[in-house]
């Protein structure tokens, strides 16, 4: 904002006033705001560490136990009981609110199925298809909820990062400028309030 | 010499003696052993040097790494089966084949899951053992047919074709084989026990390895359903006419605590080795080094009760039984060895 755009007027002057005690306001509750995501992604950070240290330690206990599978039962025993599931699990995504910022709620079903509910014949297979259909359902439980969490550390991320940039906008740049245009409507008032006293003064002078 | 036709003596003792010379012949566990720390291609060449030899020299120009092992296996596991029929005489030879029609059922379901999952002929060649009553020739047949429906009909005549026709509508439906391989396995076993049962010599002992292998099949089973937490109805998934009735199974299977479980099933065992291992897998928690101990037992049962009917049909099962696992352990040793699994690790995968 321009100082010479500015009219120096005594409700420009409340009108600024105002504005500068809503954007202090606005300022310390984003403040806040930003400090708070913070602390919340600190804490989703922590989780996400956790899900993926045990996201990896699952695949690697996963692909482990296909391998294992495959040196049993070969390739197309494998292929075949994979293929005969017949419930496919389903998510389904809800949505929760931290501190404004909507994250997803992932929810699954049929991803535990029980030995019969997997579909492959119980006489044809070994247990070593058991062994990993197990793992790879604890692999789909340990994705599923890495998903959600790393989806809602990059949403958090995502407004800590425009959370500050609005904190460093209106401390740098839209307070700053406001009170220089308070300041400078409060000198131009003052000024002109002299140069009424100094013109009354000569008129009082001139008439008497 | 319990259950053999007199005439035929000097040939049933000349088939089971046969039977234990090629059964002397099986890679001893040292082996094994020694192979699991072998890589890949030092495990083919093992393989190359034993009688393996001519399958993998045959096959090499075709295939390579793991599919050479694969393959070559196979081809030798169906040749020497063929080749037992071949020599068994009279009933043996009865028994034998009707033994050997698993391999039937394992192949026809391989040829229908990969004719519905629209696998390569070739991919679902490599797989199939011809080492039951559909030989090499009808199985190419079968392989050619355009689908699962056809395939079914190529088979009518055969002992499995009125299951198959029964259940291929519901599995073609719901996309799973798992009810259709079910029946196919209990129908199976019935056969096995009607025809041990038909009066026919040395059908009594044939019978006793029937038993026996249901009832660990049974077993094994339980153990599977009760690591999955299942405690419905099962009596569809357990094989009939073992020496636990299905009722009783299914009410072993509803016992909550493990070593009650346990001691429910050694009350109702008989034989000592099978509740050695019974008391052995009670600290076993993973489901595969409780089959391997299952399967143990069965094997060791298998060559007790072979050695005391030397003559019958016993030690050629004992020896299609081990040659199968023989086969078996190395392609898992090769295929381990491929995915890089510790030797650790795939030691408790080996039947030894």
């Amino acid at each position: 904002m321009a100082l010479r755009d500015i009219k120096p007027t005594r409700s420009e002057l409340i009108a600024l006033k105002r504005r500068i005690k809503l954007s202090e306001r606005g300022y310390n509750i984003l403040k806040m705001k930003r400090d708070g995501l913070i602390l919340e992604f600190f804490k989703v950070l922590q989780q996400a560490k956790e899900s993926q240290g045990v996201l990896m330690e699952r695949y690697t206990h996963a692909m482990e136990m296909i391998a294992l599978a495959e040196t049993v039962e070969g390739a197309i025993g494998v292929k075949a009981a994979a293929f005969s599931a017949a419930e496919i699990p389903a998510i389904s995504v809800g949505s929760k609110n931290i501190m404004g910022v909507v994250v997803p709620e992932i929810e699954a079903s049929s991803v535990r199925k029980s030995v019969l509910d997997r579909g492959y014949a119980m006489l044809g297979t070994s247990a070593v298809i058991d062994e990993a259909a197990e793992a790879f359902e604890d692999l789909l439980e340990a994705v599923i909820e890495a998903a959600e969490i790393e989806t809602t550390m990059k949403r958090l991320l995502d407004e800590i990062e425009s959370t500050k940039r609005r904190v460093n906008a209106l401390e740098f740049k839209v307070i700053p400028e406001l009170t220089e245009a308070r300041d400078f409507i409060k000198m131009r008032l003052d000024e002109m309030e002299r140069e009424e006293l100094f013109r009354l003064k000569k008129i009082k002078a001139r008439s008497a | 010499m319990a259950g053999i036709s007199s005439g035929l003596a000097t040939n049933y003792i000349y088939a089971c003696t046969r039977m234990r010379v090629r059964r002397s012949r099986l890679i001893p566990r040292e082996d094994y052993l020694r192979m699991l720390n072998m890589s890949l291609p030092e495990i083919t060449r093992f393989i190359g040097d034993t009688y393996y030899r001519s399958e993998i020299d045959e096959l090499a120009t075709s295939f390579s790494g793991i599919n050479l092992v694969e393959v070559a296996l196979s081809w030798n596991l169906a040749k020497e089966y063929q080749k037992i029929l071949e020599l068994m005489p009279g009933e043996l030879k009865y028994f034998t084949a009707s033994y050997l029609r698993r391999w039937d059922i394992q192949n026809v379901v391989t040829i229908l899951r990969g004719k519905m999952q629209k696998m390569q002929l070739g991919k679902i060649k490599e797989v199939l053992v011809p080492a039951g009553r559909l030989d090499k020739v009808t199985l190419d047949r079968l392989l050619t047919e355009e689908s699962p429906e056809r395939v079914v009909e190529a088979l009518r005549g055969e002992q499995i074709y009125p299951i198959l026709e029964r259940e291929l509508p519901g599995a073609m439906e719901t996309g799973s084989f798992a009810r259709l391989e079910n029946e196919l396995y209990k129908s199976y076993y019935a056969q096995l026990i009607a025809d041990a049962q038909a009066g026919i010599k040395g059908g009594k002992m044939f019978q006793k390895y029937i038993l026996l292998e249901i009832d660990i099949r049974n077993i094994q089973n339980l153990f599977r359903l009760r690591a999955g937490h299942v405690r419905e109805d099962v009596r569809e998934l357990m094989i009939p006419g073992g020496s636990f009735p299905v009722e009783e199974l299914q009410q072993f299977l509803v016992l909550e605590d493990r070593d009650e479980f346990i001691d429910a099933l050694k009350k109702q065992v008989d034989a000592l080795p099978l509740l050695n291992a019974l008391e052995a897998i009670r600290g076993k928690e993973r489901l595969r080094e409780i089959e391997v101990a299952l399967i143990r037992v069965q094997l060791d049962q298998m060559e007790r009760m072979s050695k005391r009917y030397p003559f019958s049909v016993l030690p050629v099962l004992v020896y299609l039984e081990e040659k199968k696992y023989e086969v078996a352990n190395l392609r898992a040793l090769a295929r381990g060895k491929e995915a890089n699994l510790p030797g650790e690790r795939l030691r408790d995968y080996l039947v030894m």
